[in-house]
């Protein structure tokens, strides 16, 4: 009796073990028409993690690049200490050799002339190392805790402690080279963090944090009425659009995406649901960047105009399709859901267009709209990782993206030549072409530049919301307080930037090390860091940089031409042992250089 | 067709005896005890007024529930709730429960909602109840082999907790209301097709069921003219109350974004999203909330008091 119970309870039990089995198969192989299946795991957890993701990569997000593995590849650079270099420059990438000429003179030449060269090198990842620490803390797989946890720079702040899931602390580097900067600044510097936007007010408002990053946009007023605290609003260097996929009819036809971008009222989304601060986007690229809002401002809305063009393209009634769009929250796209349903309300408004509402995971998302197999809109946007118009205008529209679809020649044709002139004035009339033709071709809508803010208590000198969100508070100080904390999103993931993408992990990062050229303070404009100059030859293809005499790193070794080398060394060439990072994808050097393999 | 049959058996039997007594059938005596128990009551009156607004929803609510009101009305999003009879100006626009996060009426949506779960309340119990009907009748009359397959299987599906399991169906099918009532009445199976095996048990070695098989009645004939109706008062009571549960789960997986998509106006998508905004606009939290409770509250009491009246045992307790 028992037995053959146990028997039947066990048929069972495999039968639906089998049933459940068959059921989630499709799961595993997500087929990108029908990505809502695929993604609801995640879509569960959301209410959980939209808050936390919201903040921690506000300020420098760029997923994007992030996504392709590649294939196992041949590194290709010879280097010997003193200078890095490939045979040719057939990979792809930027460089092609870096040579440290004397003790303080570093030769870059390039393999296609870059204007952005010394805006790129501004950026923190690329901070400069000591040689013989990248070598040390180079682990079999990974760097070892040391280097992942207690990075060694050059910069005005060095690294106490990092008490995990609590703070990390910093004290001031006595050595720095720039002794009149360090003076007045405080001895401690405390990073913390809380995902909540509203946790992190009430610290501030407590008085236990000098301040914090992204104000959550209901609480802007609340920040401005007290008299105790100080709003600085973050200059919008991101943009928010409305993706088409040119290849999915009816966003084939050239007059419907005319239509849609005459068709959406853009104003009342900005005015509705973006904090202060933010802006109705004119251009796909911020005007703040040079060259960004040269050629025609975006079409006026105008419903009548878009209705009749649309009638014109064969859809008088309207269509169905689709909204994609991931629930994260971004300094472009604060309030996703609800700008959604305001855009899904118009589309139906204003042009009889009926689209459907889905949701996607983010990471799939990415991937299909990169990919370009969305067959309906989508929502997403950019945050500059360096200043200029180039890290806009080039991933968006170059030949070979693919997620508008096709882009046509008159659009990356001027993204070429504009790419070859460092000159800003003689790029323009360049730019002025390829932003027309963006605005004929309307491969989407650009939205709003959207802003973010920090709050800092009033006594808090030089206030800093950079742009780039790499604030350096070596420029701050709170009353005659001397120890400085700042409230972020998140913790850093690791403290080896030149491996890192998240905002959070950057700016304590920007507070221990320095690259060869850094931002003035709340600006995107260049200044000198660690490197006094650079000098480019007649095309743009090298670049002679003079570096600054008499820095010490932290571990108490000079700064050297042979640390440049190193430090490109380690995240350019595959092939090298020191080659190791925490995720090891590079993902900025390989996206911002290229990395040295075939 | 169930009461007037039980009744009118009642009646015959006592007819067929020659009694005087004045025939009260079972469900007369229920009604009566029913209408004895105040919560009972209360919860009967809370659906009435329910089903009243899910019925008259598009007359009396005072906005579209979709369209977002920016340019219409002189409205922030987001704003606090404006009555008129309160001391609102009469100069501005009345919304009794204000305005949501994209600039829609949120009292129209609510009332909207109420259409949505009682829907998805009343759908998925009834597709639960048939599947689970026929599941437990089939294992509870023929027993053996049979009945232990379908129970096994149905102490599987309950060995899950309900909502991860829904949330497990929804997935692999995709978001969506439709889906997720699929799923909340596959997961609402068991309990039904367990009540009903329990019944069916203790029908079937009665006489007039054995009388029925003598007269050379089908297995059909038997199971759904002779037993199931016997067995049906526990189903009532247990259906009742997972209609409570049902709207419940519906509301947890729209809430977590794998229901009703936007902008369809569902009480827990409109709870789940404005949830971080509890502090600086509670009324777009408790209002939707609110809702929920009371529709589950109704339909708890409205089951606890069909409960007492259909036991047979508390017939002395309850009078």
């Amino acid at each position: 009796m028992t037995r053959k119970m146990l028997t039947v309870i066990g048929t069972g039990v495999l039968l639906v073990s089998f049933i459940l089995g068959a059921c989630a198969q499709p799961t595993s192989a997500p087929a990108p028409q029908q990505p809502v299946a695929t993604e609801a795991p995640a879509a569960t957890e959301a209410p959980a993690a939209t808050e936390a993701p919201s903040v921690t990569e506000a300020p420098a997000a760029t997923e994007a690049p992030a996504e392709e593995t590649p294939p196992p590849k041949v590194p290709i650079a010879t280097y010997d200490g003193k200078s890095l270099s490939v045979p040719d420059c057939e990979y792809g990438g930027y460089i092609k050799s870096i040579e440290a000429t004397d003790d303080y003179t570093v030769t870059f030449t390039l393999c296609k002339p870059d204007p952005a060269f010394e805006v790129k090198l501004g950026f923190g990842v690329f901070s400069i190392y000591p040689k013989e620490w990248i070598e040390a803390t180079a682990g079999e797989t990974t760097r070892t805790s040391e280097g992942l946890e207690r990075p060694v720079g050059t910069g005005p702040y060095k690294i106490q402690e990092w008490k995990r899931g609590e703070s990390v602390v910093l004290v001031k580097n006595p050595d720095y080279w720039d002794q009149e900067l360090i003076k007045n600044a405080p001895e401690t510097l405390i990073f913390r963090w809380s995902t909540e936007s509203a946790a992190r007010l009430l610290e501030l408002q407590a008085g236990t944090i000098d301040g914090f990053d992204n104000v959550g946009p209901e609480d802007f007023e609340v920040v401005k009425n007290d008299p105790n605290l100080q709003l600085v609003v973050r200059p919008a260097l991101n943009i928010f659009y409305i993706g088409m996929t040119n290849t999915y009819p009816p966003f084939d036809n050239v007059k419907v995406r005319q239509a849609i971008a005459m068709g959406i009222d853009r104003q009342r989304i900005v005015d509705t649901f973006y904090p202060p601060g933010s802006e109705v986007a004119s251009h796909f690229t911020p005007c703040a960047i040079p060259n960004g809002c040269t050629g025609e401002p975006w079409y006026d809305f105008d419903p009548e105009k878009a209705r009749a063009l649309l009638a014109e393209a064969g859809y008088p009634e309207g269509f169905q399709t689709k909204l994609y769009y991931r629930d994260v929250v971004r300094g472009y796209l604060p309030q996703v859901a609800n700008v959604a349903q305001d855009i899904q309300a118009q589309l139906k408004e204003n042009l009889n267009i009926d689209a459907e509402i889905v949701v996607m995971e983010s990471g799939a998302f990415i991937e299909a709209s990169a990919s370009g197999q969305l067959n309906g809109f989508h929502l997403l946007g950019w945050t500059g990782d360096y200043p200029h118009i180039t890290n806009f205008l080039d991933y968006h529209f170059g030949k070979d993206t693919q997620q508008f679809g096709k882009i046509p020649p008159e659009i990356y044709e001027p993204l070429i030549e504009g790419g070859q002139i460092a000159d800003v004035d003689a790029a323009a009339p360049v730019y002025e072409r390829a932003n027309n033709a963006i605005r004929e071709f309307v491969p989407m809508i650009p939205v709003a530049h959207g802003a973010s803010a920090t709050a800092y208590r009033a006594d808090v000198t030089n206030p800093q919301a950079s742009p780039l969100g790499n604030e350096r508070f070596v420029f701050s100080k709170g009353g005659d307080r001397d120890t400085f904390v700042f409230m972020q999103g998140a913790e850093p993931i690791s403290l080896f930037c030149a491996d890192e993408t998240d905002g959070e992990s950057l700016r304590p990062c920007e507070q221990v090390t320095e690259a060869l050229f850094a931002f003035k303070i709340n600006t995107t404009e260049l200044e000198p860091g660690l490197a006094e100059s650079c000098e480019p030859n007649a095309d743009l293809t090298q670049w002679v940089c003079k570096l600054r005499q008499g820095v010490k790193f932290h571990d108490g070794s000079d700064f050297t031409a042979e640390d440049v080398v190193a430090t490109f060394n380690m995240g350019l060439n595959p092939g090298s042992p020191t080659h190791v990072g925490n995720t090891n994808l590079w993902e900025y050097y390989d996206y911002l250089w290229g990395l040295m393999w075939k | 067709m169930t009461d007037q049959d039980v009744s009118t058996k009642t009646a015959v039997a006592l007819d067929a005896e020659g009694l005087s007594l004045k025939s009260v059938s079972l469900w007369q005596i229920t009604w009566r005890r029913f209408f004895r128990r105040k919560s009972a009551l209360v919860g009967l009156g809370i659906l009435a007024v329910l089903v009243f607004i899910a019925i008259t929803a598009p007359w009396i609510a005072p906005y579209d529930p979709y369209k977002p009101l920016i340019g219409i009305e002189k409205v922030q999003r987001r704003e606090k709730p404006c009555i008129h009879l309160l001391g609102c100006p009469k100069d501005r626009p009345q919304h009794i429960m204000g305005i949501d996060g994209n600039v829609r009426d949120q009292f129209s949506r609510l009332l909207y909602g109420a259409r949505l779960s009682l829907v998805i309340g009343i759908s998925t119990v009834s597709f639960a109840i048939v599947i689970g009907t026929i599941l437990g009748a089939i294992g509870g009359y023929f027993g053996g082999w049979v009945d232990n397959v379908i129970m096994r299987i149905m102490d599987v599906l309950l060995a899950f907790p309900s909502l991860l399991l829904a949330i497990t169906i929804v997935t692999v099918l995709g978001p969506g209301l439709i889906n997720a009532l699929i799923a909340i009445s596959i997961v609402s199976i068991p309990a039904y097709a367990r009540v009903v095996r329990a019944s069916v048990l203790s029908v079937r070695e009665m006489d007039y069921v054995a009388a029925s098989r003598a007269l050379g009645g089908s297995d059909g004939h038997i199971i759904f003219k002779r037993i199931l109706p016997n067995a049906l008062t526990p189903l009532i009571v247990q259906g009742t109350l997972g209609i409570a549960t049902a709207i419940l789960e519906a509301a947890a997986l729209s809430f977590l974004g794998l229901g009703a998509q936007p902008p369809t106006p569902e009480w827990g998508s409109m709870l789940g999203a404005e949830r971080n905004q509890v502090f600086t606009a509670p009324h777009l939290v408790f209002y939707p909330g609110f809702a929920i409770m009371l529709t589950v509250l109704s339909f708890n009491l409205l089951g606890d008091g069909l409960r007492d009246a259909l036991d047979p045992r508390l017939a002395h307790v309850s009078g």
